[in-house]
């Protein structure tokens, strides 16, 4: 068993130092072709074989990148979906505060800018909660304003907070008049949320759709000529003695997110630090 | 068994000029044939391991258009060193057989170099060493250790089976 075994090996190493000897002299150059008429053949194939195996595993394997990716790029997209949405928000707050700037500078009296931290919109009360309290020196009435115009009077003041009486109020009451008209009247507030100028009836005579309603200024608790609202319809009331015009108010209430308090003396006229269609 | 074999042996040799380049590790390819070779000399015996090492070294010397016979003896040699010692040695540890087989690749490499020199190939030995032998034998280390224990569990595997 042993010497048939070494037998085996001799014959192998003398088989293949005889192959290697011829090849070397070029005696059999044509050995390396005929075995290429057999290897060949069998590897075109099984490289078919490898290509399809490999080419089945790279499609799977794409398969699933894709699948990630498709993931990851999903959530990129929530990602910047709610980036794009604070970059908008960032923009308008800006946007809202450089208005609001421009008016305290342009404003000859002393004010106080303020945000909203709460609002009351129940229909009993509507109100306003101001970041600005005691100690910011703001007192009761202080006439509260936007860019666009009046917003209201301060009923309460706390601490760190005011409480700012919205136009809209069923109680809140204002002197105002119309600028075109000059038409002397109050504007008062409705429990549905609306505003509502009433003024004699001898002197609205000329009270016409689309007028601007701003504030009178008589009593000194607010400036002149800060917009309140427009007549958007007249309640003509025949020979009562009051008349009514329903107005759309120069503020949106509900969206409004700063303030200007007006700290100071207000007996001033306003009006050209407004825009003309106040808003 | 015998196809078995057959299909070890040819397989061995077209797999590594097919699949071996799709096992490339950082340019470095198993030498799937010696690993066959190891394993079937272990199991059969010096001759048998001699005559697989003669076989699958011609195939692999045809198929990467070298010189015929100088794998063919390399291998032919492993296989009957292999197959010969195959008895004494604890080849079910893996312990034994990365080592194992990292040592054999190194041997059937120097006697490869060995042998191209007696036919005057040119090839410096410290290079061929470092980036072709070396590298290859950690590869086929590995790469037998696994093949043997994936054997070993298709074998019990059956063995429960019937």
């Amino acid at each position: 068993m042993k010497i048939r075994a070494f037998a085996l090996l001799g014959t192998v190493a003398a088989v293949c130092l005889l192959l290697l000897t011829l090849q070397m002299r070029g005696h059999i150059a044509g050995a390396s072709d005929a075995l290429a008429v057999v290897t060949t053949p069998i590897q075109s194939v099984l490289a078919r074989v490898n290509r399809t195996a490999f080419g089945l595993w790279s499609t799977y394997r794409d398969w699933k990148n894709v699948r990630a990716e498709n993931r990851r790029l999903r959530e990129e997209t929530q990602t910047l979906r709610v980036n794009a949405l604070r970059v908008t928000e960032t923009t308008e707050e800006n946007r809202r505060l450089r208005r609001l700037l421009a008016l305290k500078e342009s404003m000859p009296l002393a004010t106080l800018s303020g945000e909203v931290i709460a609002r009351e919109w129940g229909g009993w009360v509507r109100s306003l909660t101001v970041n600005r309290g005691r100690a910011d020196r703001v007192t009761r009435l202080t006439a509260v304003i936007a860019p666009d115009g009046l917003i209201g009077r301060v009923v309460d003041v706390r601490p760190g907070a005011s409480i700012v009486q919205v136009l809209t109020d069923p109680t809140s009451t204002v002197g105002a008049h119309a600028v075109r008209a000059r038409t002397q009247g109050i504007v008062e507030g409705e429990p549905r949320g609306t505003l509502r100028f009433k003024y004699m009836a001898r002197d609205g005579s000329g009270i016409q759709i689309g007028d601007l309603v701003v504030t009178s200024g008589a009593g000194g608790l607010f400036p002149r000529g800060i917009p309140i609202g427009r007549v958007r319809a007249i309640d003509d009331r025949g020979s009562a003695l009051f008349h009514y015009a329903q107005l759309t108010p120069a503020v949106d209430f509900a969206r409004i997110d700063e303030v200007l308090l007006i700290v100071g003396e207000g007996a001033h006229d306003v009006a050209a630090l407004f825009p003309p269609a106040g808003g | 068994m015998r196809a078995f074999v057959v299909v070890a042996i040819f397989g061995g040799g077209f797999a590594h000029a097919t699949l071996g380049p799709a096992l490339r590790i950082a340019d470095v390819a198993p030498d799937i044939p010696l690993i066959v070779v190891v394993l079937l000399a272990l199991r059969r015996g010096p001759e048998f391991g001699c005559g697989a090492g003669f076989v699958a070294g011609l195939l692999q010397d045809a198929a990467s258009g070298g010189l015929l016979g100088v794998q063919a003896l390399t291998k032919a040699l492993i296989g009957f060193l292999i197959g010969g010692l195959g008895g004494r040695l604890r080849v079910g540890q893996p312990l034994v057989q990365v080592p194992g087989l990292v040592l054999l690749t190194i041997t059937e490499g120097l006697a490869r170099f060995a042998l191209l020199k007696l036919f005057h190939f040119p090839a410096p030995f410290g290079e061929l060493m470092a980036y072709v032998i070396l590298p290859q034998a950690l590869y086929n280390g590995f790469l037998g250790a696994a093949l043997v224990l994936a054997l070993t569990w298709a074998e019990t595997t059956s063995e429960n089976v019937s």
